[in-house]
């Protein structure tokens, strides 16, 4: 058994055109084949380094879960114990501010937002500071399960980030137990097309192909272009202005 | 590897709602009103460019001259036809303010009941006088407005307007500009990038906006 990723970020239309770099950033990371540790942070439109942000964010956010799950040895007990979710936040914003120190910026020139998982095949923690989705499908179910709503205010184009005050009391926890073997983590750019915001339900038809895309590929890798292809594509940059990331993670028996 | 491609959910548009508050009285006519109305073309045209702006911004103008209301409902850009304005009358901008407050709060309920994301509004003011009417009220509901995050307000005075009142009525983080001569043009093709911005990104805040070509803040 083991997890097939696929990943990738595309900048925004509107990013490019007032040359901003794209401020999102993924990665994910393996251990020992069956347990996938993943993250997505998108950085603040109105903050200068958010980009250098998204990715401090991500890269701290695997480090402290990937220490958190050397306190098992290997073997994963059936529920998840002692996470301590506000030193997560303590470790990401102390590293954050750090940067910021050297860099001679404020704390708020980091700002993004932070999507976290660890997914073993009998539990996930799910983290979600501000807005994008994570979204999940359970072993033998159909239906595509919105793990958060967003955080959103009563603007569109407001959330909360990593480095804000409300971080702490807005950042969402939650652990899953059973068997979810896809897992999909992506930046808010996505929201308008992915998930239906009358009822806040992921759109199936739009997480079904990207599942097949993983099921159907040798090598997420080779076949990269599927994805990146798909982030860059005219149809999908006609509905969202945004920079997009999509992880998408598929648990799979290795003779499949 | 044969697999179909995500189809996207159709959810109503992000919407980005927009109020002028226009000056058509007696002392508009001419010039004035003509390079305002062609200015109103150029706003059009400008986000035109922009498909997803075209459907996010909507558009609402108040008219304040021998009569004050609304002129043009909330009409997305792809939907609006812009008018001819024409200038007689005095400047009854205090009761277009409240107009303005007032339709707002109203629209931002249809959203709500439509499940309809919005952005923070903008209310954009052009005059070339001074309030005929009492103001006081009116500003300090804007100014409540402005605290309270409800919406975002310009004003804007050709020259020759009381620039002295006009810093009364605008919140003082944000003071009155002055246009540069009769430059409507220069001053919608920013407003257009501006709120184009806004509605199309998370990257809107007022910090944030380009600079500004055709005004200054008057001395």
């Amino acid at each position: 058994m083991s997890w097939k990723v696929s990943f990738d970020s595309s900048i925004g239309v509107q990013h490019q055109k007032l040359q901003m770099p794209c401020q999102d950033y993924s990665a994910y990371s393996l251990v020992n084949n069956e347990v996938i540790i993943g993250a997505v942070a998108d950085g603040a439109g109105s903050a200068k380094l958010s980009h250098q942000g998204a990715e401090l964010a991500v890269t701290k956010a695997i480090e402290y879960l990937t220490s958190y799950l050397d306190n098992f040895q290997g073997t994963y007990p059936k529920n998840p114990i002692n996470f301590e979710q506000n030193q997560l936040l303590t470790i990401i914003v102390d590293y954050l501010n750090e940067k910021a120190e050297s860099e001679n910026c404020l704390l708020k020139d980091l700002a993004c937002t932070l999507i976290a998982f660890i997914a073993t095949p009998k539990w996930i923690i799910a983290i979600q500071i501000g807005d994008g989705f994570l979204v999940i499908r359970e072993q033998e179910k159909e239906e595509y399960q919105l793990v958060f709503k967003p955080d959103k205010g009563e603007y569109a184009n407001e959330t909360t980030f990593v480095t804000s005050d409300e971080a702490i009391t807005q950042m969402k926890v939650k652990v899953i137990k059973g068997y979810y073997p896809f897992i999909c983590a992506a930046t808010d750019g996505l929201e308008k097309v992915a998930i239906k915001e009358k009822d806040w339900l992921a759109f199936p038809p739009f997480f079904k192909p990207l599942e097949e895309y993983l099921i159907s590929t040798e090598n997420p890798e080779n076949d990269k272009s599927y994805l990146v292809d798909f982030l860059n594509s005219e149809r999908l940059n006609a509905r969202t202005h945004d920079d997009k990331t999509l992880l998408l993670c598929l648990h799979h028996s290795s003779h499949q | 590897m044969a697999v179909g491609l995500p189809e996207f959910v159709d959810n109503p548009e992000n919407r980005c709602p927009v109020v002028l508050l226009l000056d058509t009285s007696g002392s508009m006519i001419g010039e004035p009103i003509k390079e305002l109305n062609e200015g109103l073309e150029t706003f059009k045209s400008s986000l035109m460019q922009d498909t997803l702006a075209s459907q996010r911004v909507e558009l609402e103008i108040i008219t304040f001259g021998d009569t004050v209301g609304i002129l043009q409902p909330f009409v997305t850009i792809d939907e609006f036809n812009p008018p001819q304005l024409k200038a007689s009358g005095t400047t009854p901008m205090g009761k277009a303010i409240m107009i303005a407050l007032d339709s707002l709060e109203k629209r931002k309920q249809m959203y709500k009941d439509n499940d309809i994301q919005y952005y923070r509004p903008w209310v954009f003011l052009i005059t070339d006088g001074a309030p005929t009417d009492s103001w006081e009220q009116a500003a300090s509901q804007l100014k409540d407005a402005e605290a309270k995050k409800k919406s975002v307000f310009f004003a804007v005075g050709v020259e020759g307007a009381d620039f002295n009142t006009l810093r009364e009525i605008a919140p003082s983080t944000r003071p009155p500009l002055q246009l540069k001569g009769l430059d409507f043009r220069e001053m919608f093709v920013w407003l257009s990038t501006s709120v184009q911005q806004v509605s199309t990104g998370k990257i809107g805040e007022v910090k944030q906006l380009p600079p500004l070509g055709w005004g200054e803040v008057p001395t």
